[in-house]
């Protein structure tokens, strides 16, 4: 068992973000986390990041735990993540992005230099390699994230709706790039909206609603799942009752 | 008797200090933006008040409505003019920019009005009354009291009315707040209006009762800090209540150690509290 | 980034410039404007560690100038020590109140921190004015005469230019250092977004702390020389918010969070500095201010990356000399 998460709960007051959700991820899987917005999803990703500090429940990493542990000892044991509003640095090149990354298991700049080289090819932003970050747009961005947690060399990846937003040969180019993240040995866990990305890319999926998780089990099955409809359909419908 | 007179008096400086305070947590809560003119603009109303009663013989109701409307306009000005373009903009632009303001306006000041104390000449509200065996000087009682009504005032115009709810919607949710058809523009156009125009009339209020120089804006502004900080950061409700604290505080610690330590006393109590509690002791975070 | 060969012609030209400039203008006048000049780009190199490089924005570095300032001066009026053994002694006081301060006031972030330094240079200041021991309004005086060369109390302006030219050399070469060590690039990450930094395991709270003690160290030595030269130091000169305000303007002017953007700043800034007090006399300090002020707001309002970032923009190509292509 690489992560594992318990009874995770998250709550802001009276407003419970999560209230109670499971993970257990194993080495190589890929998992995609799914649902309606707000239903959690983001605030489950930061408790797993260190991000955010769960209110209850557990989390363990690697056999450790790291409930409370800092974002920095994620990534330090090997917990990568990015971010659903990309946050890259974006005064400083691309290569230089990376090179933060590259940093954390090559303290010398020679070796990072050269570790940040080969992620940037790999991710395919070698054109723009010098570019500040500011002068790409959200796909760019979005894949020089991915670079740069990938620089981290992690154990674990979350990614947080890294493929929204791409035109339909962006989005096969990225499946392609985090299949093959996947193939290297990183296990992975998405959460995404395209259904697409799910159905090609995970083997299993979460379906979260309202801080809970309401359905899980191999893609192909859970969207046939009565209560994931609901869920989803349940919020037009719900809409449309109380306009009546 | 003379303590509790001190006590009386500093909770009447400390209605003032709430007043221009709450202008500076407006701002703050709103738009996650501090001024660091904030004191400047209380300096400014000063001025204005002695204008006017030098130019227009005006009493204390006209300066304190000169000082009011001109600092409003002043605030407009100046968010149209600089605070739209940098709130964006990277950190060192925003903290730069009322920065580099305050130190044109205090020494703008400086130079038209040299580095001399001035007070206003005497006004209708000159002379003490006797409240019970406290002898209070009547201004200070007046400017106190009004102090409290123009905070708590603006507290419910915040909360109570349209315009405050529009305000609101605006610091919750930007792109909410235009989707509703409220222009965030113009909102924090107004909010930078009333915040000046309450460190404008703050400064009426006190110039009453208090000589000043061109350098009170940099004690003011750090006072304001203090008492947000004190209050919560985006309240107004507890800037009020802060700033009577400070002003009791400001005035005890003058009384017992002498008066060069009221301000020692109040920036080491600020120093303390972001160390401690850098979300605010009362307000929301 | 592999920096093009015309660069170190241009370095070595400017090092010459800076070698001779006292030789060529001999005038006690224009040798105590570069002396000045020295010392405001130390000074705002100091502040650009920890407020360009690290973008935490401090308002309040005279805390440790000051504290630089008065340490060979207390020593010297004390026990009679030779000033030069205060600037030790004022960099580890410095370094205990930037831990002191940087430990939860780095904690904060933006508007925070400046709030913080702010308050903070206030009440040394303040407080200073009031403690007999260093003088309280008064402040202290320097050895008159000099004993010996080791009071480093010279006649005429020389010696200090070239010993202030010697640490801005340091300090530029500490920088130029830093920023090609993975602490300039966790610094470049923590101003750029500390949430995302950290998800990439950059230690933010630490690197802060580190930027913030160098910073300090080199504002310190600044303040030491300011007050060995002057033979003098009082609450205002060395606490005063002008002092921050200076290192900030001069930093923020040529580019803030850049190598030599404080070097152009201090070169644009002290000599107009001049220009005005000289002009206006009396009144000099006001309309200085005042010049000042609109220049922080145009700053901020129209080139927030200072001069250095106007230039990358405008300058034709063959000109530029810093990134890589």
């Amino acid at each position: 068992m690489l992560l594992e998460a318990q009874n995770v709960a998250k709550a802001f007051g009276d407003f419970h973000a999560v209230a109670g959700a499971d993970l257990s991820v194993d080495e190589g899987d890929i998992i995609g986390l799914i649902g309606p917005n707000g239903a959690g999803k983001s605030t489950f990703f930061n408790c797993l990041a260190g991000d955010t500090t769960p209110t209850g429940g557990r989390i363990s990493f690697a056999g450790q735990d790291v409930t409370t542990a800092s974002p920095e000892a994620h990534a330090r044991l090997g917990v990568g993540r990015t971010f659903q509003v990309p946050a890259t640095f974006e005064d400083m090149t691309v290569l230089d992005n990376v090179m933060v990354g590259a940093f954390l298991r090559h303290p010398h700049r020679r070796d990072a230099r050269e570790h940040a080289r080969g992620i940037v090819e790999l991710t395919g932003l070698n054109s723009v390699a010098h570019s500040r970050a500011r002068s790409l747009g959200t796909p760019g961005r979005k894949r020089l994230e991915i670079a740069r947690v990938l620089a981290t060399n992690p154990r674990l990846m979350l990614l947080d709706e890294s493929l929204a937003g791409l035109t339909p040969t962006e989005l096969q180019e990225a499946i392609k790039l985090v299949r093959r993240i996947h193939e290297m040995g990183v296990t992975i866990v998405i959460v995404e909206h395209i259904m697409e990305v799910i159905m090609t890319l995970t083997r299993r999926v979460l379906v979260f609603n309202q801080g809970h998780v309401i359905a899980s089990g191999k893609p192909e099955d859970v969207v046939k799942d009565e209560t994931v409809i609901t869920a989803y359909l349940g919020h037009g419908s719900r809409r449309h009752r109380s306009e009546t | 008797m003379l303590f509790l007179q001190v006590i009386v008096g500093g909770l009447l400086l400390g209605a003032i200090y709430a007043l221009f305070s709450s202008g500076l947590t407006l701002i703050w809560g709103m738009m996650n933006f501090i001024n660091f003119a904030h004191g400047e603009f209380v300096m400014l109303g000063m001025y204005v008040s002695l204008l006017v009663v030098v130019w227009l013989s005006g009493g204390p109701a006209a300066f304190g409505f000169a000082a009011a409307v001109a600092l409003f306009v002043l605030g407009v000005i100046i968010y149209a003019g600089l605070i739209r373009h940098v709130m964006r903009g990277p950190m060192l632009a925003q903290i730069l920019s009322t920065f580099g303001l305050a130190l044109l306006l205090r020494y703008t000041a400086f130079f038209i009005f040299s580095a001399n104390f001035v007070s206003l000449p005497q006004t209708s509200l000159s002379g003490t009354i006797d409240v019970g065996g406290i002898l209070m000087p009547l201004a200070q009682l007046v400017s106190g009291v009004l102090a409290i009504v123009l905070t708590v005032g603006l507290h419910f115009m915040l909360t109570r009315t349209t315009i405050g709810s529009r305000l609101l919607a605006v610091s919750e949710d930007r792109n909410a707040a235009m989707l509703m058809g409220i222009r965030p523009n113009r909102m924090q156009a107004l909010a930078w209006g009333l915040s000046a125009g309450a460190a404008g009339i703050a400064g009426a209020l006190m110039a009453i009762s208090y000589p000043w120089s061109p350098s009170v804006g940099e004690t003011f502004g750090l006072t304001a800090f203090v008492v947000v900080a004190l209050g919560g950061f985006g309240s107004v409700p507890g800037a009020l209540y802060a700033g009577l604290i400070i002003g009791l505080i400001q005035a005890i610690s003058a009384f017992w150690l002498g008066p060069i330590y009221k301000d020692i006393v109040v920036y080491a109590l600020f120093v303390a509290l972001l160390w401690l509690r850098p979300q605010g002791l009362m307000g929301k975070a | 980034m592999k920096k093009p060969s015309v660069v170190r012609p241009k370095i070595l030209l400017l090092a010459a410039c800076l070698l001779i400039y006292p030789l060529v203008f001999s005038d006690a006048f224009y040798r105590d404007i570069g002396v000045t000049f020295l010392l405001a780009a130390i000074s705002a190199s100091a502040w650009n560690i920890v407020g360009g490089y690290a973008g935490q924005v401090s308002v309040g570095h005279s805390m440790f100038y000051g504290i630089g300032a008065y340490a060979p001066l207390l020593f010297y009026q004390l026990w009679g020590w030779p000033p030069m053994f205060g600037i030790p002694i004022g960099i580890v006081c410095s370094l205990l109140l930037a831990i002191v301060i940087g430990a939860p006031t780095l904690r904060l972030t933006g508007h925070y921190f400046s709030m913080a330094t702010i308050a903070v240079a206030e009440l040394i200041r303040i407080f200073t004015g009031t403690w007999d021991l260093v003088g309280a309004a008064i402040g202290l005086q320097g050895p008159a005469v000099a004993r010996g060369w080791w009071d480093l109390t010279f006649r005429g302006e020389l010696p200090y230019y070239y010993i202030f030219l010697g640490v801005l050399a340091v300090l530029l070469y500490v920088t130029y250092a830093i920023e090609r060590r993975r602490f300039g690039y966790y610094l470049g990450a923590i101003k750029a977004g500390e949430r995302a930094a950290r998800s990439l395991g950059v230690p933010v709270r630490k690197t802060k702390i580190e930027a913030l003690m160098l910073s300090a160290t080199f504002t310190s030595i600044a303040g030491s020389l300011y007050s060995i030269k002057t033979g003098f130091i009082d609450p205002e000169s060395g606490f005063g918010i002008l002092i921050s305000v200076q290192m900030v303007i001069i930093a923020a002017l040529g580019g803030a969070g850049t190598l030599f953007g404080p070097l152009v700043g201090a070169l644009i800034l002290i000599p107009l500095q001049t220009a005005t007090n000289t002009w206006f006399g009396g009144s000099g300090s006001g309309l200085t201010y005042i010049l000042y002020g609109g220049i922080i707001v145009l700053i901020a309002r129209f080139e927030p990356g200072g001069l250095f970032e106007l230039w990358e923009r405008i300058a034709p190509a063959r000109w530029k000399s810093g990134h890589a292509a």
